[in-house]
């Protein structure tokens, strides 16, 4: 035992002598250009309902992060990229986002993409002045007293819920049902749909399910007793798994539109092609054919970037270019210059390598991200977004319009 | 008065089929909990893995599923003996609860090895889905019946394999008092491996009907368990009839409970059941009184 002690210390004597050499010897600016690295967390989904975007939108971060260490930093200083996950799980993201502000020492928090989640972690980001770019889009997380520490690259549910009500309202319907699992945005979806179907004297009911079932019988025969013309669907993929076979075995015929975190390839692949055959998937579109979008589809390899990761993208190119305009890499920094550098004119940027060296040139950006303009309101959300409408036809999803 | 007893009946057939997924795993739970004492909650990893075992077989080599359902028992109840072997033998002795707390971390270590496996990606069954049959007033699901009848088969075969055979007197025996068995030569520590193979090669073979009739991930045990186990209590921890019947309690009050609550206070239900039972009949439906 003391044998093993000895050499054990012996190693430490050994590392520590070797580091002091290299101390000695290393050039003074290799220190000054190490710097201490600017901790950046992204707190994205890699279990539970949501890791089937969680992966794609952390690859994105942290490919940004490389890209721009590799081009020397931000304000002399490397980023240090630290990923958690989030779990799709309130509980596990406030955790995970105390290790990330308390023993990490992030600056900002990126990605937090289901709204439970979202409204979990934003008390603790504006409380620490930390700066959080959430995905997460119930409408009420924005309206929280975050002091400005909290922006939203996703549109909010009364944007979605509207577009969503005006592709079901262009079937012209009699009658149209509202299926979805409970969450803290169902009932807004249900009131924006109901009231524009009411507008229109078009009948409407709905349900709300307990989204963790192996079967959805009583829901889909309540359902079909109210004869929709058009169905839709609330839920996320694993329940639409589930509810869509339920749904072809009452053997309805009508029009089916869900959202695109719940209709995706991802449904594809897990349901059979009959039970998912001309349903219509409504999702907030990336900004497709934009240099942005160009861009990233080159940087992380994938020939077609979802939503989300191009949201991951902007967020952390939005942060590291309002970290260079405002030169500090704190939480209220990235909070007073995140607008400077994303709206009000200027020299249009899609990358923060080349938004980093035209604000060292002193020059006003724009950045036009991936996922669209990216402007934000006073509330943290963003301005304007276009939709992605796509069918599934032949088993594949088509895309039918984006508007 | 008619549709409202056509919409009951409905919403009780739509119970029996919610509650025959549940009652195989249930078995294999009672099973496990009258042979070894504890809950054990790695029922969950288990049927998980019945569920890839029998994806692998159907999707890369086309077997059809009354093939892939004896391979998910084996596959899940080869993992069962293996983890009796490292993890409860090992803590032979050990509360209850200790037991228990052991099997849930099993349990997690088995989801999150499929998932570093096969990621968290819902995997589908190259199976046709068939529509439901209606007669009369009442649909019927061809597939969730064809799962009941296995769960009922299953409980017949298990019910008569511990009545009538040497086996099953030993493992009677076993569960009743594991010393005193000893002490007549019965070799307790094979038949607790061989109620691990069987318990969980139940949950395995659970695990690929529930995919066949839904889709799979690593959690989708996980996501049962709580219902498992609700369902052995509500029949009697250690009852094999009990689980079933159980299994089909839970099944049916959460579907017509559907009549007066919204539907996302389903689970609310089994577990109201739970606490009803545990207070005024800590026994359940079929389960024998312990002194």
């Amino acid at each position: 035992m003391s044998k093993s002690m000895s050499s054990a210390r012996r190693d430490w004597l050994r590392a520590m002598s070797v580091t002091a050499i290299g101390a000695a010897v290393l050039p003074r600016s290799a220190w000054a250009q190490a710097g201490t690295p600017i901790v950046i967390g992204s707190l994205t989904p890699q279990t539970g309902a949501g890791s089937i975007y969680g992966p794609g939108m952390r690859d994105a971060i942290a490919a940004v992060v490389k890209e721009v260490n590799a081009a020397g930093g931000v304000i002399s200083r490397q980023i240090k990229l630290v990923s958690e996950d989030d779990q799709t799980n309130p509980e596990a993201t406030v955790r995970a986002a105390r290790k990330l502000i308390d023993v990490d020492k992030a600056v900002a928090i990126l990605g937090p993409w289901a709204s439970s989640v979202a409204a979990a972690v934003a008390p603790v980001c504006w409380e620490s002045e930390t700066m959080c770019a959430i995905v997460g889009s119930a409408d009420n997380i924005t309206r929280l007293p975050h002091k400005g520490f909290l922006i939203r690259t996703q549109p909010n549910i009364s944007m979605q819920a509207a577009r969503f009500g005006r592709l079901a309202l262009d079937q012209n319907p009699k009658s149209i049902y509202f299926l979805g699992p409970q969450t803290p945005f169902t009932q807004i979806y249900i009131d924006v749909v109901a009231k524009m179907a009411k507008d229109k004297g078009v009948a409407f009911a709905s349900e709300i399910y307990d989204g963790s079932k192996t079967s959805y019988r009583s829901e889909v025969d309540k359902a079909m007793k109210f004869k929709p013309d058009v169905l839709l669907l609330g839920g996320f993929v694993n329940d639409n798994a589930v509810v869509l076979r339920d749904i072809y075995r009452a053997g309805y015929k009508g029009t089916m539109i869900g959202f695109g975190t719940g209709v995706n390839t991802k449904l594809l692949e897990s349901v059979p092609p009959e039970a998912v055959e001309g349903i219509y998937a409504v999702t907030p579109s990336a900004a497709l054919g934009s240099p942005a979008y160009k861009r990233l589809a080159k940087l992380i390899n994938v020939a077609d970037p979802g939503p989300f990761e191009s949201q991951a993208y902007d967020m952390i190119n939005l942060t590291v270019l309002a970290i260079a305009q405002g030169k500090q890499a704190t939480g209220p920094a990235i909070r007073d210059n995140i607008r400077k550098v994303s709206q009000g004119g200027g020299t249009v940027v899609d990358d923060a390598v080349e938004g980093i060296k035209l604000i060292g040139e002193g020059k006003k950006i724009n950045y036009e991200g991936a996922s669209g303009p990216v402007e934000f309101d006073q509330y943290g959300d963003i301005v304007d977004s276009k939709f992605r409408i796509e069918q599934v036809r032949g088993g594949k999803l088509t895309l039918v319009e984006i508007s | 008065m008619l549709d409202v007893l056509t919409q009951v009946a409905q919403l009780a057939l739509n119970g029996i089929m919610t509650g025959a997924v549940l009652a195989m795993p249930a078995i294999g739970f009672t099973l496990l909990y009258a042979v070894l004492g504890f809950p054990n909650f790695a029922v969950s990893g288990h049927l998980a893995v019945g569920a890839f075992a029998g994806w692998i077989l159907n999707t890369h080599y086309g077997w059809p599923l009354w093939a892939v359902v004896p391979f998910g028992f084996i596959a899940a109840g080869v993992l069962g003996v293996a983890t009796q072997r490292v993890v409860v033998e090992p803590l032979r002795g050990a509360a209850s609860i200790t037991l228990a707390i052991a099997s849930v971390a099993v349990a997690l270590l088995i989801e999150n090895a499929l998932r570093f496996g096969f990621g968290n990606t819902l995997r589908s069954y190259d199976l046709p889905l068939a529509r439901d049959v209606t007669i009369g007033a009442l649909r019927f699901g061809p597939q969730q019946m064809q799962t009941a009848a296995v769960a009922i088969v299953v409980m017949l075969l298990l019910f008569a394999l511990l009545r009538y055979t040497r086996l099953g007197r030993a493992i009677r025996a076993t569960a009743d008092n594991a010393s005193l068995a000893a002490v007549k030569g019965i070799d307790t520590v094979a038949i607790a491996r061989l109620v691990a193979f069987v318990g969980m090669g139940l949950a395995g073979a659970s695990g690929v009907l529930l995919g066949a009739d839904t889709a799979i991930d690593p959690l989708i045990g996980f996501r049962l368990v709580l219902a498992v186990f609700a369902a052995a209590v509500v029949g009697g921890l250690g009852s094999i009839p009990g689980a079933v019947l159980g299994a089909l309690v839970i099944g049916i009050a959460e579907e017509v409970s559907t009549i007066v609550l919204p539907s996302d206070y389903k689970s609310a239900v089994g577990f109201l059941l739970i606490l009803l039972f545990l207070t005024f009949r800590p026994r359940g439906l079929l389960g024998e009184r312990r002194n």
